[in-house]
């Protein structure tokens, strides 16, 4: 039964191993779909170009499904995995300096290494920008820690919060995907007719 | 039908997929019954005859002494007797939050109670619940205090037996006990039911309950 890390099925040591394939296929999956070029990435904030929304909603319907259809048939058990607890303060003020960042730089962090493998000069600068912050956010962190702890909701689901059930919610974010996969194509050729821009 | 479905492009064809499975998920509802459970009746049987499952109070000392780490010893009482005395490196877990608790199923886990009955429960309770790894303190806490802190030396004792008390004396020094001598008169069936009440308990280096398990921090 899933997943396997937990069950015993390997130990720590050949983890590392599973997590260094796994790392490899999300890497190349995000440079195959466009995310290593910081123009396709920044282009969602103007909205001419809807690929991060359609990618993004693609994977998150993607392992819903799966994860969903898995548990029910018995070959995961949900409760096993790992789920973060909610700091709703701090996660929303680092959610949005975590956006400016994206906007100003062109990448998050984990498309920045994408960008940087596949050899961009402005990937390998954004690295060095990561490495200076996540180095002053630890100098300061004393001063930070209260605020960093605070407003703990513990582990909170979507289900859990509005009281519905696991199915509702996933045929609730499929139909969301849907309806956000229609209005970005729809978006997109609206806006590159009226701005001239291509969608690419 | 057919026909028109597979005239569709991918993306349709995948976004048409997606919403039948979004549909029927509605109708499913919640996927996982946490109530049931899974016992491999004979496996539990057999570790249980041929004492797999239980480790010796003296082996567990000699481990924490070594500083050994790969285990979580838990502490099945109520957290009044835990403030008053436990073993070092444990934790407090009352036996109906152990599903919920951060323990995991790949880790050794070492239970113990007063006795040895509470820890028999907590064992079932979580084999039964797939945990892989778990033992119980044999004796539990009455256990530790006999062999550990106040082991007793008869007094009719052979020097095999006062040699290898020598190393005994030394683990209980450790742990802050008072290994002591059956006082005259007494027989070494006396000795046995020595009330290990009587003696003070060491006191607690750390302040009990400020000592919980880091909470391991996964994912990115």
């Amino acid at each position: 039964m899933m997943p396997y890390f937990k069950f015993d099925y390997f130990g720590f040591d050949f983890s590392l191993v599973v997590a260094f394939i796994i790392g490899i296929g999300f890497g190349f999956a995000l440079e195959r779909g466009g995310f290593g070029n910081a123009r396709i990435l920044a282009a969602q904030f103007y909205f001419y170009n809807m690929r991060v929304l359609k990618v993004m909603f693609t994977a998150i319907v993607t392992a819903m499904l799966g994860l969903f259809y898995f548990s029910w048939i018995g070959w995961l058990d949900l409760s096993l995995v790992y789920i973060g607890d909610t700091y709703i303060l701090p996660q929303i003020i680092g959610g949005l300096i975590l956006g400016i960042g994206f906007v100003i730089g062109g990448y998050c962090p984990g498309t920045s290494f994408v960008s940087a493998s596949a050899g961009r000069t402005d990937g390998i600068i954004f690295i060095l920008g990561i490495i200076f912050g996540v180095f002053v956010f630890g100098e300061m962190f004393p001063l930070l820690e209260e605020f960093y702890n605070s407003t703990n909701m513990g582990r909170v689901t979507l289900p859990d919060f509005l009281g519905l059930s696991h199915g509702m919610v996933v045929f609730l974010v499929v139909a969301m995907a849907l309806g956000a996969f229609a209005a970005a194509e729809w978006g997109e050729k609206v806006l590159s007719k009226k701005s001239g821009r291509g969608v690419e | 039908m057919k026909e028109w479905f597979l005239k569709l492009s991918t993306s349709k064809k995948l976004a048409i997929t997606a919403a039948l499975l979004g549909v029927i998920a509605m109708f499913i509802g919640n996927p996982s019954n946490d109530n049931k459970i899974y016992v491999n009746a004979k496996e539990m049987a057999l570790s249980t005859v041929k004492n797999q499952d239980k480790i010796e109070v003296i082996t567990l000392a000699d481990w924490l002494i070594k500083e050994k780490s790969d285990f979580t010893l838990v502490d099945l009482r109520s957290e009044k007797e835990y403030s008053e005395y436990n073993i070092p490196t444990s934790v407090n877990i009352k036996i109906e939050n152990l599903l919920g608790s951060d323990l995991m199923r790949n880790e050794k886990i070492i239970l113990y109670g007063v006795d040895d009955i509470a820890s028999a429960q907590a064992w079932f309770v979580l084999k039964s619940s797939n945990y892989k790894g778990v033992y119980i303190l044999k004796g539990g806490m009455n256990g530790w205090k006999k062999e550990v802190l106040f082991p007793t030396l008869a007094v009719n004792a052979t020097p095999e037996q006062s040699s290898a008390f020598e190393k005994l004396k030394q683990i209980s020094l450790h742990f802050g006990g008072t290994p002591q001598l059956a006082s005259e008169g007494q027989t070494t069936t006396a000795t046995i039911t020595v009330k290990p009440n009587v003696q003070s308990l060491p006191k607690l280096t750390v302040p009990a309950g400020g000592k919980a398990v880091k909470k391991k921090k996964e994912g990115c």
